[in-house]
């Protein structure tokens, strides 16, 4: 399966670059920019309703730290984590039975199950590179600018968004045992993601909405810069990438190849 | 044991039929014709066989495994040309080569060296940049560098050039004289009379008819040609068995022929004959003789 994996990953070193780059250029310049920002912005803030702050996890933004997850690790981050994630495994997936590679692959004595396995594997490799990449780049614009950046508190913002963006990873296979379309893979776990996503915001708009939050993996999202990897979280929506992941291999195996 | 077997393999895309009830048998060493018009069904045949799509009903079982339960262990014995190849565009052939070669538990990358040196194929470029053509070399190159047991072809020589045909044709000779079992699907008669022991015809997803290429050739209808130095009785020639279709001009008789030969060429010869010309059958003719012993 290893080599599977590497050679996945092969082709996808553009991507890590791709999608790192831009958003640890966003990142670094959000915390680049904070000193300057940092009076006006709390005199803002304390304009702002209540709900809007808890709604978007706004809070005193009296720290780096918390203007960065409310700027990017709250939104940006995230949603675009989830869609590489998806658009990930649709590409080794549904994307691969579309180019004729999955045909030829599975000429070699390797089950369906292990390219699934390494499918999802080498995204979770990917979205890390990814994050590690935005990570280093804001940790540089924190340096350069002399924000004071709290590297732990950082790296656990980051850290934070790799379960959830699997998840979407593991939906983007669950449909693709359903159609090997890469348009109806991409497009309908984006439409998932971003539906869960406001119903996590207007769950937390409307108290009595909450329990809209429940069928979102939003709700496990927390703010990690501020408060921490919540351990219990991290590995159970993990988890859940996990069984989903599984249960999209099994719908696969069940699944025509078609071109 | 037969290599490939199998038995009422039917395959439904949905209400739509793909092949239904095909029973065939593949002896080892043997080449193997698949032939058939385009959406006949071949290819369905093949990847139903090779578990990419799942029968609908019936069975087919490759080395006496089952191609559903066992398909990982066939697989390790088998070489396989997928019709209209493709590894993505950004892969080169050497790439695609390096990650079957491990898969497969191969170190290096067997004989694909020589191969692509006898195929004038670049293993190096990518392969979206590559013609037709010379993406297939790199399919074949990749379907037998490890010197499979089974080599499954489906339309091979689509898009070689006739010279590069020609190699592949001797290629497959001498894949059979190392013991290799060869299915090769095509649409081109000529190519399967040169290389195969015999051949499955498959119209509107049924298999029509299994024969020795001989006897299929024998069997079709072929369009003859002959000139007269004197005039014929036509009526004479019309009623010789096997004789279908007959026009006479300008001392010219044209007409069908199937099955034995040997009272048609008799009954020419009582006549002064200046030529003759007796056409290769086309595809279209073999499966007219089909469908006809079938009505």
């Amino acid at each position: 399966m290893t080599a599977l994996i590497v050679a996945q990953l092969r082709d996808r070193r553009r991507s890590v670059l791709a999608w790192g780059l831009p958003l640890g250029l966003m990142s670094a310049l959000v915390v680049a920019i904070y000193p300057s920002v940092e009076e006006a912005l709390a005199e803002a803030i304390r304009s702002y309703p209540e709900a809007l702050k808890e709604a978007f996890g706004i809070g005193d933004l009296s720290n780096v730290e918390q203007y960065l997850e409310a700027e990017m690790l709250s939104l940006i981050v995230p949603l675009a984590a989830g869609y590489l994630a998806v658009r990930s495994v649709a590409s080794g997936l549904s994307g691969a039975a579309e180019s004729g590679r999955l045909d030829v692959l599975l000429s070699a004595p390797v089950s369906r199950r292990r390219v699934v396995a390494s499918g999802f594997a080498a995204t979770a490799v990917e979205l890390a590179a990814v994050l590690a990449v935005s990570l280093a780049l804001t940790a540089c614009g924190s340096w350069l600018s002399g924000a004071g950046l709290s590297l732990g508190a950082a790296l656990a913002g980051f850290a934070n968004v790799w379960p959830l963006a699997l998840v979407f990873a593991a939906l983007g296979i669950v449909v693709t045992g359903a159609s090997l379309r890469t348009n109806v893979v991409t497009g309908s776990v984006a439409g998932v993601l971003v539906a869960m996503y406001v119903a996590d915001l207007v769950g937390r708009l409307d108290p009595g909405l909450d329990w809209v939050r429940y069928g979102s993996v939003f709700r496990y999202y927390g703010a990690a810069v501020e408060d921490g990897i919540d351990p219990l979280a991290f590995g159970g929506v993990t988890a859940v990438a996990v069984g989903l992941a599984a249960l999209g291999a099994l719908a696969f195996e069940r699944h025509d190849l078609t071109r | 044991m037969a290599t490939i077997e199998t038995e009422d393999l039917t395959k439904f895309y949905g209400a739509k039929r793909g092949i239904e009830d095909v029973t065939l048998s593949v002896e080892p060493g043997e080449v193997f014709g698949f032939l058939g018009p385009n959406g006949a069904g071949k290819t369905t045949t093949i990847r139903t066989m090779l578990d990419l799509l799942h029968p609908s009903r019936g069975s087919a079982r490759l080395f006496g495994l089952d191609s559903r339960r066992e398909s990982v262990a066939i697989r390790r014995r088998i070489g396989n040309l997928p019709g209209d190849f493709g590894f993505g565009k950004r892969a080169s052939g050497r790439e695609a080569l390096s990650l079957l070669a491990r898969l497969r538990g191969i170190e290096g990358g067997g004989r694909a060296e020589r191969l692509a040196e006898r195929f004038h194929a670049d293993l190096d470029r990518p392969l979206g940049e590559l013609s037709r053509g010379n993406r297939q070399k790199v399919g074949l190159i990749l379907a037998l560098f490890h010197n499979p047991e089974l080599l499954v072809l489906d339309e091979p020589t689509s898009g070689l050039d006739p010279l590069m045909q020609e190699e592949f044709l001797a290629l497959v000779g001498e894949e059979r004289e190392r013991g290799c079992t060869v299915f090769v699907s095509s649409h081109e008669l000529d190519e399967v009379e040169r290389v195969c022991d015999r051949v499955g015809i498959i119209r509107d997803g049924r298999l029509v008819a299994v024969e020795g290429v001989a006897e299929l050739l024998g069997k079709a209808q072929r369009r003859v040609s002959v000139e007269f130095a004197e005039p014929v009785d036509a009526a004479e020639l019309r009623s010789l068995p096997g004789v279908t279709e007959l026009e006479t001009a300008d001392g010219r008789v044209v007409f069908r022929a199937s099955g034995d030969l040997d009272a048609i060429v008799k009954a020419l010869a009582r006549y002064r004959v200046t030529d003759v010309e007796i056409a290769h059958p086309t595809l279209e003719e073999v499966f007219l003789t089909y469908y006809e012993e079938r009505l």
